[in-house]
This record gives structure tokens, sequence and C-alpha cells, in this order.
């Protein structure tokens, strides 16, 4: 291979991963929380139990419907698992004449007044109004404070940003599969590379994968073009990919609707897999249909085939036909991406990789300022870009799970009634971060990464003792009752907790060698021996 | 029949490990002679291969793969956590091998 052409890789691999780097860290850290996002669900609503009988909450789920909105224009009911906090119900009243509602569906928020969770004995809960492990679902692709359009092309763009880096980074360097055994500790610049490359091709598969079908998410956004060209009418796409039963119009006559227990189990039997959604359209009418959608947790694609019943007799009136192979295709990508259908051994596995390509984007972002530290004209006083990427590496890297922290804490602390707590859980995470970014810029660098890293690390390990003190779902009780997702997030915490405080340690007792390196390969290491502890 | 699956992959880049000359020398002490870090690597090979089967049976035709994915990958981050940080009884030394 040329010179001139591996170096020009080599140039495409560092700009690429530098200049949207930043964003890529933040989609990897908030991406890999989301693994965990069922759980967080019902981490971040403490008072809330475990779900048992899935069937009961439905029962709840339609008695409660039936009283409250017994003429909405359709329902939407999540079938509780042993996994979700229960069933966040909702409904779309009937459209006001004159107002044309589009999907109900994809309303998005302000539907606030028309939703409730219903809990594992079936009646209303009152639980803390927080977003949980749906923040993290959302940011990963939304950001925050802006127009999610915006948020997912700056996403979308990052993302294949990290495509060029990968392809350019596995090019550039065919040694790194050579060296990947190896690790060369307490070497500065070597170690660097070391850990960058150790965690960048253990996991490479993962990486490809999750970078690619995370453009797939983001498909029909970035390269619209296919079918601008195919469909005039956005509509026809939509019912296309997603076909529905055919609608039937409202007849004024009252019927009671089904026991929908026994549609869902009908469906279930039926489509051999657990359903996730039922929604009911025209509930109490003669007309009315009940749609049951299989559970993605079942299967790889993210496109799950739908049942649609009778209302009033249960009689199977329509199913889904088979999907195109393009949307087979596309639908088996995001189902990769999003791993829905792994049980708990996948989650882990997708999550450690989740934080080596997390540790892979921190560390290369840290290596492009070690590298070029040893070749500046005078060390004392480095050039302007320098100092700013050294700066948003320590605002970003630092900073983040600083923030996540607090969010963490604002979500046990704040207080129940407040308004809008939801929101201020999210607001604690961003002022947390925006004073950690102020320190980075502030404050010199070597002072503030242990300070950031510390602090994280005090936050998170307090966290379970909190939950141990003040809440009864602490970790023994949780272990007690065999509630083994919400231990391991406490357990996971006190795991993270520790290892910033190591990091923070080994930062801080870091004494520049001879001038050249600022910062011990701490880093790498600690976050890398993580998976396995 | 997951496990089995990961303990042949583990042990398939263990022994791709132990073949590099760094790895070698901490281990055994030596470099290793070329006949050795012949039947390292043939053994390293044989075992990726064979964890195949395993996955396969464990998940079917269509999680099998992303399940043997998953699990190499868990496999080779063993290897590399085991070979570079459990304690050596040889030193490191310099690393070259000629």
């Amino acid at each position: 291979m040329s010179k001139g052409f591996r170096q020009s890789q080599a140039f495409l691999h560092t700009w690429s991963g530098l200049l949207l780097g930043w964003i890529l860290f933040l989609v990897f850290v908030a991406g890999t929380i989301a693994f965990w996002r069922e759980g967080l669900n019902r981490w971040t609503r403490p008072e809330i139990a475990r779900v048992e009988q899935p069937m009961r909450v439905l029962a709840g789920s339609q008695a409660f419907l039936a009283k409250k909105a017994p003429d909405a224009k359709s329902w939407i009911i999540p079938v509780a698992t042993e996994r979700s906090p229960g069933a966040q119900l909702f409904w779309v009243p009937q459209p006001k004449p004159g107002e044309e509602r589009g999907r109900g569906r994809r309303g998005g928020r302000g539907r606030g007044d028309t939703q409730v969770l219903i809990g594992a004995d079936g009646q209303v809960v009152q639980a803390r109004e927080t977003r949980g492990g749906e923040f993290f679902y959302r940011f990963h692709f939304d950001l925050h404070y802006m127009p999610v359009i915006w948020a997912r092309w700056l996403v979308g763009f990052a993302t294949m940003m990290m495509l060029v880096a990968i392809m350019s980074g596995i090019v550039t360097y065919k040694k790194i599969f050579r060296d990947f055994f190896t690790l060369r500790r307490a070497k500065g610049q070597r170690s660097w590379l070391d850990g960058h490359n150790a965690t960048a091709v253990l996991a490479l598969p993962f990486h490809l994968m999750i970078t690619y079908t995370g453009l797939v998410t983001l498909m029909a956004m970035l390269m619209p073009w296919a079918v601008v060209a195919n469909y005039t009418d956005q509509n026809i796409v939509f019912a296309k990919l997603f076909p529905t039963a055919a609608v039937v119009e409202r007849t004024g006559r009252p019927a009671p609707l089904i026991d929908l227990r026994r549609i869902a189990a009908d469906a279930e039997r039926r489509l051999g897999a657990p359903a996730s959604f039922i929604e009911v359209s025209d509930p109490g009418d003669a007309a009315a249909r009940v749609s049951v959608s299989q559970s993605a947790n079942s299967m790889l694609s993210s496109r799950t085939p739908r049942l649609t019943y009778d209302g009033v007799s249960g009689r199977l009136v329509w199913r889904s036909p088979p999907p195109g192979a393009a949307a087979e295709t596309a639908g088996a990508m995001i189902g990769l991406h999003a791993g829905r259908f792994a049980g708990d051994g996948g989650r882990w596995l997708y999550f450690l990789c989740g934080i080596a390509g997390t540790v892979m984007v921190a560390s290369g972002l840290v290596l492009w300022t070690v590298k070029r530290r040893e070749r500046l004209p005078d060390p004392t006083r480095p050039h302007f870009g320098f100092r700013l990427v050294e700066r948003l590496n320590v605002a970003v890297i630092g900073g983040f799970p600083l923030g996540i922290a607090c969010f963490f804490w604002a979500n046990r602390l704040l207080p129940v009634m407040l308004r809008g707590r939801a929101d201020w859980e999210m607001h604690a995470l961003f002022i947390a971060w925006a004073l950690a970014a102020v320190a980075a810029f502030v404050v010199r660098p070597a002072r503030v990464w242990p300070a950031l890293f510390a602090a994280t690390g005090v936050l998170l390990v307090a966290l379970p003792v909190y939950d141990l003190v003040a809440t009864d779902r602490g970790l023994f009780a949780s272990l007690a009752i065999g509630d083994l997702m919400i231990a391991g997030i406490d357990a996971t915490m006190a795991v993270f907790g520790f290892a910033f405080l190591w990091l923070a340690r080994r930062v801080a007792r870091h004494r520049p060698a001879a001038k050249r390196v600022r910062k011990a390969p701490a880093v790498i290491t600690a976050r890398v021996l993580e998976p396995a502890e | 029949m997951s496990i089995l699956s990961l303990l042949l992959a583990t042990a398939a880049f263990v022994l791709l490990g132990l073949a590099t000359d760094a790895h070698h020398r901490r281990r055994f002490g030596q470099c290793p002679p070329p006949s050795r870090r012949r039947m390292l690597r043939t053994g390293g090979w044989l075992a990726l291969v064979a964890s195949v089967a395993p996955a396969m049976l464990a998940r079917g035709w269509i999680f099998g793969p992303i399940l043997w994915v998953g699990v190499i990958m868990a496999g080779a981050g063993i290897a590399f956590l085991a070979l570079n940080f459990l304690p050596a009884r040889g030193a490191a030394g310099d690393r070259s091998c000629m």
C-alpha cells in the first residue's frame, strides 16, 4: 500500500474521530445506559412494586379506562412484563368536530392528562414523575434542549463520521490485529494507543454493527431520496411499512368490549410469543377493534407482527402480512441495534461492548492531546486549538458522567410534589454538567480531571447506600425478593463509583514523566478492567 | 451450550495470544520455538472454529450467529484481560525475540 494512501487514511481517522468525538461520546454513554432502559424505568420509581401477574395489570388497565375514558377514540395499553414498572397506558379522546388529529400514537409529548401508570395490583399508582430510563434512550439520538430534527441530523452526521473513523482506523493501522493482545502499561502514549486499540478491536464487530445499524435507524431522514423518488405521499409509505387493518366507521351503537385478557391470551397463542401493545379503537362501540402487537423481545426484527380482533366478539379479523425483504432487513438491523431480543446475558454483553465503545471514543480524544503534547514547541504555553481540545475533553469526558450521577440523585431527592419534576431531574444533569464545563475551562486540567472523577465516584457509590437506608428497595431487600434487576443496577453503580474513585486517585497521583506525558495510562486500564468486575 | 461456546472462544484467544512473542516470554520465560508457535496458532484457530457449533445449537440460525459474535468478543476480552493482568512468572524484559 502506498505511503500516501496510508497517511491520508491516518489523517482521516484523526479528524473524523476528533471533530464530532464529543457528541459520539455522549451518544455512546447514553446509548450504553439505555440498554438498561426498562430496568432504570423501575429503578427510578422505587415506590412501585414489581409486576408479578401481567394479566392482573391488563385487567386493571381495562377497568380503569372503561371508567375514565369510555368513549375515547382509542386506548393504547402496553402489556406489562416483569421488567416493566407496570402499564403506562394512554388514550386518545374523540376528536372534536372540525379538529383533525393526525396519527395519535406519534402525537409526541403533551399528552400528560391522558396517560396513567397502572401498577402491579391493577390500580393506578402515584409514582414520582420521572423520565427514568426513557431519558437516556431519547437523549441517545434526540439530545436535549434542541429541536429533535437538528439533534438527529447532528447525531446522524456524527455516526457517519464514526463509520469513517472505524474504516480508516482499520485501513491505517492494520497492525492492530497482530498487536491486539498487547497492553504496555505505564508507557505513556504507547499505553494510550494500546488501550484505544484493545477497546476498538476487541469489540470491533459491535462497533461496526452499532454504527451501521444506527445509521439505518435514521436512514429515512438521512437519505430520503429513494422514498421521495418512488412515493408522492408520505402516508402511503407509512401505510406500506406499518400496515394496519382497514379502519371501520364508528357505528354509534354501544356494545360491551370483550375482556382484553382473553384477546391477549389468544394473540400470544397465535403469535407464539408475548404481546407488547394492545390498541383498542372505538371501545364500547359495536365497531370496536383490538390490535395486538408482538413483543420485540421475542424476535430479531423490530417490525413485529400485529393481529386485529373484533372488539365485541373477539374474532380475529386481520393479521399483518409478512413484511417485504427490505423492510424485514431494516427491521432486523434496528432490532440488532437496540438489542431488545437479548436476555440478561446478552444485555450485559451489549452493555460491556457499549462501555468498550465509550472508552474507545474517550481514549481516542485524549490520545489526540497526548500525541501532540510531545511535539508542542513550548509545552507550558500550548496553542489555542490544543487547549480547546484539552479543555473540551475534561468538560465532556469528565463532566457528563458527573451530570448523570446528579440526574440519579435528583431522581431520589427532588420533592415528589414538585411541579415539572421530571424536567428538573434533567435540568439537574445539565446544570451539574455546565458547572463542570466551566470548571474545566477555568481551572488547570490536572486539577479538574481528578476532581470531577472523584465527585462522580462519590455520588455513584453513595447512591446504593442511600437506597439501602432511605428506600425499601435497597440492595439486600431486592436480593431477598429475587429482584436481580434492581439489585444489579445498585451494584453496578457502586462498581462504577469505585472505578471512578480509583481513576481519580491514579490521575491525581500521576507526575508527568520528565514533562513528556501528563497522565498515566490509568484511565484506559481502569475502564477496561470494569467489565471484568 | 452457550457456555461451552464461550469456553472454546476464550481458549482460542488465550492460545492465539500465547503464540505472540511478548506473551509467550511473559508466561514461559522464553520465545516460542516455531513448531510450538504453529501448534498454539493451529489450536487457537481450531477452537475458534469449534465454538461456532455450540452457538448454533444453542440459539438456532438467526440468533446463533449473533450469539457467536458476542461470544468471540467476550472470549477475546477475557483472554485479553487474563493475559495482561494475571501476574506472570517470567519477567517482561526486552521484547525482541530474535
